[in-house]
């Protein structure tokens, strides 16, 4: 076929005018599409192309009942309901919807809220649940939305709060499990960039889309015993009640594994309302955090490590004056009148602060606490049982306290005579 | 009798061809003119480009679907986690302790321990 164009031509003309409106076509292309390709990219990459933060779920917290793991601590789902007020065009029945299906998590003057219509964001409510939100949605008012958060329930209320700790606004946790395996329970956020339409849909278009899922945090089951939990909490407060004082701790353990079965602290709290609470120290868990001298507890340890040196036996005597003295202090009894030749057991059983003095002095050279008897006695207490050492439970502010080694100053005899009925050392029960 | 042919059959002339290996060539009475070929070109284009703005429409149609299902998963997921929070709410103790069944529960009047 040979295209005959005559000069001056009608179908010359077009063909002319064809390549030239193509040519100015091709030359503003090559314009838009060449020279200006990194601007234009960038302005629609910034228009369509969105990074959606996909929330990771938080680990559950579960405690034991009879062999079976119940939940203490679930996620659920809430919903902030917010308005844009320069588009609400129906006021009051918006205030009079959220007053009566959110009741009290309802904010304060919404008609002043929703007047101030150079705001495009008013928060009117928090915390609405899933089926509160359903009801508002259903009468489909303008300028009303949504925003999806995930909280923290507690099925079982204040059992184990202290134990449990609390997750604040940021999402981060605050004392007790929450805050010591926080990583872990946490996981972590998932990204979504995809190009979106208006209403922020994702769509597949695009050669720059990531999808990246959330790992959601570890569901974590401890050796608490729910029933037991609930017992201990329920014993604490009825025998603080009966003995008139203010606050306590209760530490259940398993003696052959070293499980927790129970760990109760008064005054407690409702992590759920944790911001209500005006005392801190209600977070703490003194079983862990609040070293102290224990007393007599220890006079089996200092016989423990006199029977198992072969210092003493049960049925080793001793003299009993009801005092000993070391170096310039002198250790009374507090129960008197046992006096005269007495085994250890009879110390043992009427807690003679005297005769683990004399097993501390067994230790050495049998008549005073010798820099050797005090490096064994160390050496049990510190090193063998950890005593004054961090025991690693997967609880937030654990404390070590304190074990007074004999190199230092404070290490001497008079301290190691202290220790060996209780005195002188701070260590916390979960170690006692 | 005779009768004239429309169509002109060619034999290649090329010898390195095999046997009916003929070629045809049809000549058509319609003759296309410039214009003609330029406006056949430009609505094939036309065509073509048509084709390709519905395509991308359909693309994004199944997007949002896919958005629908997800929200559907989401919302499903959200009732089941509801539904578990009330399963614990109401199984917790303290609701156990304080249930009817509970409260109308009696002190046995005498017990009878089964030995070994």
């Amino acid at each position: 076929m040979q295209l005959d164009l005559k000069k001056g031509s009608r179908a010359r003309t077009l063909a002319i005018l064809t390549l030239v409106i193509m040519a100015i076509f091709i030359v503003r292309l090559f314009y838009l599409q060449i020279i200006r390709h990194d601007y234009y990219v960038a302005q629609a990459n910034n228009e369509q192309l969105k990074q959606l933060i996909i929330p990771a779920k938080r680990g559950e917290i579960y405690a034991m009942d009879d062999g079976t793991p119940v939940p203490l601590v679930l996620n659920q789902a809430v919903y902030t309901a917010f308005a844009d007020p320069k588009i609400v065009d129906e006021p009051q029945k918006m205030i009079d919807l959220i007053h009566r299906v959110a009741g009290g998590n309802a904010r304060p003057n919404l008609d002043r809220l929703l007047g101030l219509k150079d705001s495009r964001y008013q928060i009117l409510a928090t915390k609405v649940t899933r089926q509160q939100a359903e009801m508002m949605k259903k009468e489909n008012l303008r300028g009303l939305g949504f925003q999806e958060e995930s909280q923290r329930v507690y099925p079982e209320g204040k059992l184990a709060a202290q134990i449990l700790g609390f997750v604040n606004n940021e999402g981060k946790g605050q004392y007790g499990l929450e805050d010591a395996i926080n990583a872990r329970l946490t996981g972590k956020d998932g990204l979504l960039q995809s190009v979106t339409d208006i209403s922020n849909v994702p769509l597949t278009i695009g050669n720059k889309n990531i999808n990246i899922p959330p790992q959601n945090g570890e569901n974590v089951v401890m050796t608490l015993d729910r029933n037991v939990q609930a017992y201990t909490e329920k014993a604490l407060a009825d025998g603080l009640k009966k003995s008139g004082a203010t606050n306590g701790s209760v530490l259940l353990m398993d003696p052959q594994t070293g499980k927790v079965l129970s760990m109760a602290n008064f005054p407690t709290y409702n992590p759920s309302e944790y911001n209500k609470v005006q005392n801190a120290d209600a977070f703490n868990k003194e079983t862990i955090s609040a070293p102290y001298e224990p007393g007599s507890d220890i006079k089996t340890i200092t016989m423990t490590t006199g029977v198992d040196k072969g210092a003493v036996g049960p049925e080793s005597t001793y003299n009993n004056t009801d005092y000993i003295t070391v170096d310039d202090a002198t250790i009374t009894n507090a129960t008197k009148g046992q006096t005269g030749n007495i085994t250890f057991q009879h110390a043992l059983n009427y807690s003679l602060n005297t005769g683990f003095v004399t097993v501390a002095e067994r230790l050495g050279d049998g008549k005073s606490i010798t820099l050797a008897a005090r490096n064994t006695m160390y050496e049990y207490f510190y090193n063998k049982l950890h005593l004054g050492q961090l025991t690693g439970i997967e609880l937030a502010n654990e404390q070590a306290g304190t074990i007074i080694p004999p190199s230092d100053p404070q290490g001497n005899a008079v301290r190691y005579s202290n220790m060996a009925f209780g005195q002188g050392l701070d260590v916390t029960m979960l170690q006692v | 009798m005779s009768y004239a042919r429309s169509t002109q059959f060619n034999r290649r002339s090329s010898g390195s061809w095999g046997r009916n290996q003929n070629t045809t060539r049809f000549a058509s009475p319609v003759k296309l003119g410039p214009v003609t070929h330029t406006v056949l070109v430009a609505l094939m284009i036309t065509v073509l480009g048509l084709i390709y703005l519905t395509q991308a429409p359909r693309a994004t149609s199944y997007d949002y679907e896919a958005q629908k299902i997800d929200s559907k998963i989401a919302d499903l997921n959200n009732q089941k986690t509801d539904l578990q929070v009330e399963n614990a709410r109401l199984t917790a103790l303290e609701n156990v302790q304080n249930s009817s069944v509970a409260r109308n529960m009696t002190q046995p009047s005498q017990t009878d321990y089964v030995g070994e």
